[in-house]
């Protein structure tokens, strides 16, 4: 038995195993993609763990919300999530940002199946603190059709658009208590970023007051929730807090808002 | 029987070949030089996410949601990332609610991934790199014709090299799941075998049918990947065979192979409004997509298509290859 030989054998039979097993693996892939079959695994895998005891950090913070949640007009990305926290363990708390989970144009409707998902829940679940964000793309509708002037809501419009979000807002936060109940529930108050708009300040204040009004009501009936204020902020401020969408705040504005949270917030 | 003993001694022949040109060593050594650059890489990447999220795995697949829902607003975004991110946000939450962890950190997932992204390109170039001079080395170097002038018939020494060339197909798939297993074992551990990955995710547009998700045992996701790849490999060998027959130069050959590849990347990253491009063998590559559900490049594309697609392009160089190379003049 030469060199040679043994190099044969030992590569011939190695290649011949190697391609019976790949083979085999191709068959069975094909076979699984082409006729999925769900009894098999399906159960093997419990839906577990989502229901196990829950050790939340109580100055650990979780966002959610519409775009200000996320902090759209922030320059750094922070928003007031991550300025809350920053602002937190400046004061000697260990807080944490768990997840800002907040979607640009979110309103309260599409918030509430969003409530449904495990992974939402799981980090709810663990904050001690909640900073929600809702509310003002029902209110406004989104920035478009309102700056570009061509379709002003009517004092109508916007009567039917509170009255049919804040039910939806109640539910919301009905909600959330329900998938927390210990943690602090802080809703950022609505601001009117039209502030600086002829024909919108008057019906925007007014429909800003309202709804905020609303939502101090609602969140009153629970424990551990705080509504921060932010319409004084803005309204002579537009300039200095907004960022240059005319809708956002900026980083100074959010700024101004994680300040206001942290104060309100009891250490 | 009698054509299968003439054939075999070729055979031997060509391995050994191929074993003393240590053209496979040099496989072997580029594997062993880059997995642990990639694995090393994978493990900073996961220090980093660590940072951020800890150990909660959970809080990172939901943020990657929320993240992910996030871009669909944007206008800016192509409306095909859209459908990638939609479908992407709807595997996750099928993660999420089944409690398991799609990036369970281990030298397992670490193969599973790596065989995931090697498949369109990586593994073909290998493949490449033994199948471009199979033929073309015997004319450059002038042996072609000591090849030729045994008493054998043409067609059965390039049936030879082709069966070599196919069983090298093999051994270089199997030894790369073995490099990628036992170098990023020392990374990140060597558990992970009954981890459950989910497949069968079933695309409709934009929707995930979920009704034939199944979860496997991890090892027996990447039993099917490398099956997968394997066929994909051989598809490539066939093509770089075919190269290797016509084009004279090695080098020529090479390159030749090399940009079809590179351009199939491309193609798939951007070919989605040009439909005809999924009849190119080089944008069907992926097969192991249709096992993750992770979308076609080209709307149209289904394991089936690709498979035929494949077949034709393989049959039809190998057809290629006998005929021009038994017909052919020798001349040099």
């Amino acid at each position: 038995m030469n060199r040679t030989s043994r190099i044969w054998r030992s590569a011939g039979i190695a290649s011949a195993v190697s391609t019976l097993l790949l083979l085999a693996g191709f068959v069975y892939a094909v076979s699984d993609i082409a006729h999925p079959s769900a009894e098999a695994g399906a159960k093997a895998v419990a839906p577990s763990g989502m229901e196990q005891a829950v050790k939340a950090g109580v100055w650990d913070v979780t966002s959610i919300g519409d775009s200000l949640a996320k902090g759209t007009g922030d320059d750094t990305g922070s928003g007031f999530a991550r300025r809350t926290v920053d602002l937190l363990n400046k004061e000697g708390a260990t807080s944490k940002l768990v997840n800002n989970l907040g979607i640009n144009g979110l309103t309260t409707e599409e918030l509430l199946p969003m409530l449904e998902d495990p992974g939402v829940k799981y980090a709810l679940q663990h904050a001690g603190i909640i900073l929600l964000s809702i509310g003002g793309n029902d209110l406004f509708n989104g920035t478009e059709t309102l700056t570009t002037g061509e379709q002003v809501p009517t004092q109508a419009e916007i009567d039917a658009a509170i009255d049919q979000s804040s039910a939806k807002f109640g539910q919301v936060v009905a909600q959330i208590k329900k998938i927390n109940v210990q943690a602090l529930l802080v809703y950022v108050g609505l601001y009117n970023p039209f502030s600086d708009l002829e024909g919108m300040r008057d019906i925007g204040n007014d429909a800003v007051a309202r709804w905020n009004a609303m939502a101090m009501k609602t969140l009153g009936d629970y424990d551990g929730t705080l509504v921060v204020p932010t319409y004084d902020l803005f309204t002579n401020n537009s300039s200095r807090y907004l960022s240059s969408d005319h809708f956002h705040p900026n980083g100074d504005g959010y700024q101004a808002i994680a300040e206001r949270m942290v104060q309100g917030i009891a250490r | 029987m009698k054509a299968l003993n003439n054939i075999l001694p070729l055979v031997k022949n060509e391995t050994i070949k191929m074993i003393k040109k240590k053209r496979f060593y040099v496989i072997l050594l580029v594997l062993l030089v880059l997995v642990p650059m990639f694995a090393y890489a994978q493990l900073r990447q996961a220090e980093d996410k660590r940072e951020k999220f800890g150990t909660d795995w959970r809080r990172e697949v939901q943020q990657a949601i929320t993240d992910n829902q996030n871009s669909l607003g944007s206008d800016r975004v192509p409306e095909e990332w859209k459908k990638y991110r939609q479908i992407y946000i709807q595997q996750m939450k099928y993660y999420l609610e089944h409690d398991v962890n799609p990036r369970e950190p281990g030298g397992v997932s670490f193969t599973r991934e790596f065989l995931d992204n090697a498949a369109t390109l990586f593994i073909p170039l290998l493949i490449m790199g033994v199948g471009s001079d199979i033929v073309s080395s015997e004319r450059t170097g002038g042996t072609v014709k000591m090849l030729l002038t045994r008493p054998v018939r043409r067609w059965k020494i390039l049936l030879s090299k082709l069966v070599t060339l196919l069983m090298f197909v093999s051994l270089i798939i199997v030894s790369t799941c073995l490099i990628c297993y036992l170098i990023s074992g020392l990374f990140f551990g060597y558990r992970g075998w009954n981890m459950p990955v989910f497949t069968g995710f079933q695309l409709r547009g934009v929707e995930v049918d979920l009704s034939g998700v199944h979860a496997v045992p991890q090892w027996q996701y990447i039993f099917m990947q490398a099956g997968l790849i394997w066929f994909v490999s051989i598809i490539v060998a066939a093509l770089a065979f075919m190269v290797s027959v016509l084009v004279r130069s090695t080098s020529a050959s090479i390159v030749i192979m090399m940009a079809t590849l590179i351009a199939g990347n491309i193609l798939t990253n951007m070919a989605s409004s040009w439909t005809s491009a999924k009849y190119l063998f080089m944008v069907n590559l992926g097969l192991t997509n249709y096992l993750a559900g992770t979308p076609a490049p080209i709307e149209g594309m289904t394991l089936g298509f690709s498979l035929l697609v494949l077949t034709v392009w393989g049959i039809a160089s190998l057809v290629v290859s006998f005929l021009v190379f038994t017909k052919q003049d020798i001349l040099n």
